[in-house]
């Protein structure tokens, strides 16, 4: 098949508002009135086309291919002998698909009346009456004049208009392991025993409590100190071992 | 020459931001409805007699004086690139079931459709010819969509009996009532309503 005629049947397809829209097309076609078409005629044509458009690898919706399953399920019923009274008791899908072409055939033509009155009065024009003078100000934006940039711009405006003053916090450094143990030296001296948190006194400063701590493992595990807690989160109660403490040696 | 009355309305249809109905008219010129309705007449008569290029227009319940629409191809230049575009087939379609059904249900629009309309039922949301209606009191209090007072203006209807062939849609409606709801459950079955 030339890519004319792939190109062709392309532009078939979409024209098509769906399944309903297509099977009208395949009976208007082949002149055939709405409600005396034959099942399985037009379930052949149907499935003809979609097959073809499937050929040419087209995107069929699914609305189509459930068409196409419906059809195919009616004309399968028709080879089929069924019994009087279950024939009864059902409606005919036949049936039910005719009304819904009808109802929509309906307004498809309806729809085909609307787009006329539309371009009737797509060229009637109005005064702009005082609606400039009085209306709020609210500037109507049509589509594609505005830009990603703009509404980017519009957020900046708005959460700097309501953000807080710009604060920025100054982290006090750590302590280094020298400042601590020589402050440690001092606070305890040999074969004294005391509180890690009466050591450090007052300050509660994270930075200065997680440096002395480190500080006091670094000295446990150089045998200078002891450290002992009675039970877990308790007091640490620390006990100077060494005389001198040479930080280099 | 136009009469007081006349004239008083004649500026009113000009200047009003939308159509202006026979009982607003009644009230601002003090007027009875008959009256009103016959100096609309004068009006009518004097611009077609002067043949002026404006022309009262009967629009959403109400009246307005608007260009003729002979002249779109010169006043349209002035709007060029800021008229919305004609409404795609697909929308026309989903807007004339909601027109007819309303209020109705997404499902009930496809179900007639035979098609997805989620895209036309959001471009005609956004061009303000239908609008939210309600809810559904069903299984999932799906929304119930129906036609706007921009909808008649964009159609030139006075209301909405004016839509054509309101007659033969409405007992077509009737008799396919039934139709629709069991489609358009079938469909509710499927996917739920999700709200646009």
């Amino acid at each position: 098949m030339s890519a004319d005629i792939q190109r062709a049947c392309r532009i078939d397809i979409e024209d098509f508002e769906g399944p309903l829209d297509l099977l009208l097309f395949l009976i208007r076609r082949d002149e055939l009135d709405v409600t005396t078409i034959h099942v399985a005629e037009v379930a052949s044509q149907y499935l003809k086309y979609i097959r073809e458009a499937e050929d040419l690898n087209l995107d069929i919706a699914g609305e189509y291919l459930v068409m196409a399953a419906t059809l195919t399920s009616m004309k399968s019923r028709l080879l089929l002998p069924v019994e009087r009274a279950l024939m009864e008791d059902t409606e005919d899908p036949m049936e039910a698909l005719m009304r819904h072409l009808v109802l929509y055939k309906a307004f498809k033509e309806v729809a085909s009346e609307l787009r006329e009155s539309e371009s009737i009065w797509r060229d009637v024009f109005t005064p702009p009456g005082e609606r400039a003078r009085y209306e709020e100000d609210v500037i109507e934006v049509d589509p594609g004049q505005t830009s990603l940039l703009d509404l980017l711009l519009a957020l900046e405006n708005i959460t700097e208009k309501n953000a807080p003053p710009p604060q920025h916090r100054i982290h006090k450094p750590l302590l280094s392991l020298t400042e601590c143990v020589s402050a440690l030296d001092k606070l305890l001296p040999l074969n004294t025993t005391r509180d890690f948190r009466d050591a450090l006194g007052e300050s509660t400063d994270h930075a200065i409590v997680v440096s002395f701590f480190v500080s006091v493992l670094e000295l446990v595990r150089r045998r200078w100190l002891t450290a002992e807690q009675s039970y877990p989160f308790a007091d640490i109660m620390m006990k100077r071992k060494e005389e001198r403490w040479e930080m280099n040696a | 020459m136009l009469d007081q009355l006349a004239r008083q309305i004649e500026a009113l249809l000009v200047a009003t931001e939308s159509p202006v109905t026979l009982s607003r008219i009644c009230e601002l010129t003090g007027c009875g409805t008959e009256s009103a309705e016959q100096a609309v007449l004068r009006i009518e008569a004097e611009l077609s007699s002067g043949g002026h290029a404006i022309v009262v227009a009967r629009l959403a319940g109400g009246y307005r004086i608007v260009t003729d629409p002979d002249l779109g191809f010169v006043v349209g230049q002035l709007f060029e690139g800021k008229r919305h575009s004609r409404l795609s087939r697909a929308s026309l379609e989903t807007l004339a079931v909601i027109a007819y059904r309303q209020p109705a249900t997404r499902a009930q629009v496809e179900a007639v459709r035979g098609v997805n309309s989620d895209s036309a039922m959001r471009t005609l949301l956004e061009r303000d010819l239908i609008k939210i209606a309600g809810r559904q009191e069903t299984p999932g209090r799906p929304l119930l969509y129906g036609t706007t007072s921009r909808f008649l203006e964009y159609f030139g209807l006075s209301n909405l009996e004016h839509l054509p062939r309101m007659d033969e849609m409405e007992n077509l409606l009737k008799l396919s009532a039934e139709d629709i709801e069991r489609m358009a459950s079938e469909l509710s079955g499927e996917e739920s309503d999700q709200s646009i």
